[in-house]
């Protein structure tokens, strides 16, 4: 054993450098740069009892960004810190790897029900937020975020998971999912890198018609239909999609012409002079919330809950949305504090038609499951 | 195992001026090497006979599924023996392109010898993803190569399969990984003493059989290790799947990312990763092997030592 070590010690050093390498470069998420200003402006009474403290977030990259966390730190005279993850499970396992460290964080749907059963996160006292009641009703009383009648999560932003075309390829706008197939567009659709996907076939099988839950609880045939469908697609898909940047360039490069994405492409790529468009299917669409959790072992929970009532009140949701470059935001009172542009976004003019037919994200119960066939899907040859 | 070199330092005592001088010039590595290579691996060992609960927490029961799916669902057999493939290929690629230009470099070239060397190894200075990203621009449907292809007449529609396709991740890791099997392949080139190519001349062989009846030989050291870099470093790679991979290009390292990020399937995940931390081993002996008994320059032994 010793000799085989010592002959490929060296060739085995240069592996895990290379590896260690290679592996920084990904997880290079550069912690937000707060503004540390000591900020003095203690209004309230209460405000200065808070006075040097930090409020530590663990949060989607761009939801602690100083354009709006620099006013509760100006108002408590803190310091709001940032800490981003790149995916919902990187936020399970930092949170489970440093208990302590985190104050607020924001998982989206599709964990924020395991978070809470699992006994990590702390309930929320509702008559602390000011704003609760002008929070939008439908993504706020779901049920993935309640344990028993207490409340764990508010929300604080949620989006479409919708139809994205290029409106000067595809003159006509497309009225069902099933335009994908369509032997005109071949090579020419994006899909996003997600389980998510299993969930957008689901919806053309029309699994969801009468229970939305469906989506989320699939049987192994409706598993094994929806891998079929998929599988089918594939001659038709040019590259599934990582990152929102990477669908913008594939966009960009005329790679593609019709997506599943955010309104954040169409946004981003239409003030570059693109003209794309966004648009739910008669099938309908899976659509996402983020909310805003205090961990149970945080050490600052009456500072945190003062942080969740300051950025859900709707100048500072104004300018989240803002500052994320048009994520939907989840008071609807925010839209009075809008400049021009965000005003026509379809957050704001159609948020209850959006509710009404999106399917938000659940809790998959056999996620692992559904991974699986993703990736079954993904090394079909 | 790396316990090894750290123990007759250890046991011997006292120890002389020497052996302390040893002991601290082995003891960092050796204790870097336990920590950050031996203690995870014998971890990932262990964590893959575990079990998860429903919220993909690792929990202490021992069970054999994990190995059981990695070794029965074609999924995983399947996706391995792909990154094999696509390894082959690559392995055999830039072998092919760095010979030939080593050789060019160590023997053709007299001026301007150090300034090419350093053209070639200059992209290793720049990062990965960068290289990725050039590739994309130039192979894209619109991009570089299929608009000169175009101009040209030679193609009257864009080439698709340049890009996000198996080729576009070959030509990738061949572009980036043909200055690892070019740098030893060179060395040996020069470590050849002049003479015995003169010898060869002299005794009557042309250009070709005295380089594929002397100068291939003594250098099969140089390629077999330069292979092993592009081989090893190409079995391990998820970048290029991801960056330049087209629908059906997944490779070993993208399940990996996905059994320990998206669905947190930690034991199953370590599976994969001790599977392929044994292949790894075995390459890498193998060849630790074969470049002994090819190396008839010094030790005056093996195939070609006799003439040598």
């Amino acid at each position: 054993m010793t000799r085989l070590l010592n002959g490929i010690s060296w060739v085995g050093l240069a592996v895990v450098g290379l590896a260690v390498s290679a592996c920084s470069k990904t997880e290079t998420k550069p912690e937000a740069t707060t503004d540390q200003k000591p900020a003095t402006q203690a209004k309230a009474d209460d405000a200065t009892r808070f006075k040097g403290q930090t409020l530590n977030l663990l949060t989607w990259e761009g939801y602690a960004d100083p354009k709006f966390t620099k006013g509760f730190e100006e108002k408590y005279g803190v310091t709001v810190k940032g800490t981003y993850f790149g995916s919902s499970d990187e936020l399970v396992a930092k949170l489970k790897s440093s208990p302590g460290v985190y104050d607020v964080i924001s998982p989206s749907s599709d964990v924020a029900y395991s978070l809470v059963q699992g006994g990590l996160i702390e309930p929320i006292d509702t008559s602390k937020i000011s704003s609760f009641n002008d929070l939008a009703k439908e993504i706020r009383d779901m049920d993935d975020a309640k344990k028993g009648d207490k409340l764990y999560g508010i929300p604080f932003t949620w989006g479409p998971d919708y139809l994205i075309y290029d409106a000067n390829v595809v003159k006509e706008e497309p009225k069902s999912w099933k335009v994908f197939y369509d032997p005109q567009y071949k090579g020419k659709v994006s899909l996003w890198d997600d389980i998510s996907n299993i969930y957008l076939v689901g919806q053309i099988m029309g699994l969801d018609k009468d229970k939305p839950e469906a989506l989320y609880n699939m049987t192994e045939e409706q598993l094994a239909e929806a891998k079929k469908k998929l599988v089918e697609l594939k001659p038709q898909v040019r590259k599934y999609w990582a990152t929102a940047g990477e669908l913008n360039d594939l966009f960009k490069n005329k790679e593609v012409v019709l997506a599943v994405g955010w309104p954040l492409t169409v946004g981003t790529l239409n003030k570059e002079g693109m003209n794309l468009k966004g648009v739910i299917p008669e099938e309908g669409a899976t659509g996402w919330i983020d909310r805003l959790m205090i961990p149970s072992s945080s050490k600052n929970k009456e500072l945190a809950t003062l942080y969740l009532d300051y950025v859900t009140q709707p100048k500072a949701q104004a300018l989240v949305m803002d500052a994320t470059g048009g994520y939907c935001v989840a008071n609807s009172k925010a839209s009075e504090h809008l400049a021009e542009d965000y005003k026509k976004s379809p957050c704001v003019t159609e948020a209850a038609n959006y509710f009404k037919r999106l399917n938000f994200w659940r809790y998959a119960k056999d996620r692992k499951r559904y991974n699986e066939v993703w990736n079954e899907i993904k090394s079909a040859q | 195992m790396q316990a090894a070199p750290v123990a007759p330092a250890l046991t011997k005592s006292p120890p002389s001026p020497r052996r302390r001088a040893l002991l601290f010039l082995v003891l960092p590595t050796s204790l870097w090497l336990l920590f950050f290579l031996v203690l995870p691996y014998c971890g990932l060992l262990v964590q893959s006979f575990l079990g998860t609960n429903e919220f993909g927490d690792v929990v202490f029961s021992p069970t054999l599924d994990p190995w059981k799916s990695f070794f029965k669902k074609s999924l995983y057999t399947g996706t391995l023996f792909y990154t094999f493939k696509i390894a082959t290929i690559v392995t055999l690629a830039s072998v092919a392109f760095s010979v030939p230009l080593a050789y060019f470099i160590a023997f053709k070239l007299t001026r301007g010898k150090q300034l090419v060397y350093t053209l070639v190894v200059v992209p290793l200075w720049v990062s990965y993803i960068v290289r990725a990203y050039a590739w994309k621009i130039i192979l894209g449907r619109e991009g570089i190569l299929n608009t000169f292809l175009q101009w040209t007449g030679i193609t009257h529609a864009p080439v698709e399969a340049f890009l996000y396709s198996q080729w576009a991740i070959v030509i990738g890791l061949v572009h980036i990984y043909t200055p690892f099997v070019l740098m030893p392949v060179y060395t040996a080139f020069e470590n050849i003493p002049r003479p015995l190519i003169e010898a060869s001349k002299d005794l009557g062989a042309g250009r070709l059989t005295t380089f594929f009846r002397v100068v291939l030989p003594l250098a099969l050291p140089g390629v077999i290790a330069g292979a092993t870099f592009a081989f090893v470093l190409t079995l391990g790679d998820f970048l290029a799947p991801l960056l330049l991979g087209g629908t059906d290009t997944m490779m070993i390292s993208n399940i990996v990312q996905n059994l320990f990020g998206t669905s947190n399937d930690r034991p199953l995940g370590s599976v994969v990763g001790m599977v392929m931390l044994a292949i790894v081993l075995l390459v890498l002996e193998a060849t630790a092997r074969a470049e002994k008994n090819f190396a008839s320059l010094e030790s005056g032994r093996g195939r070609f030592g006799g003439t040598a």
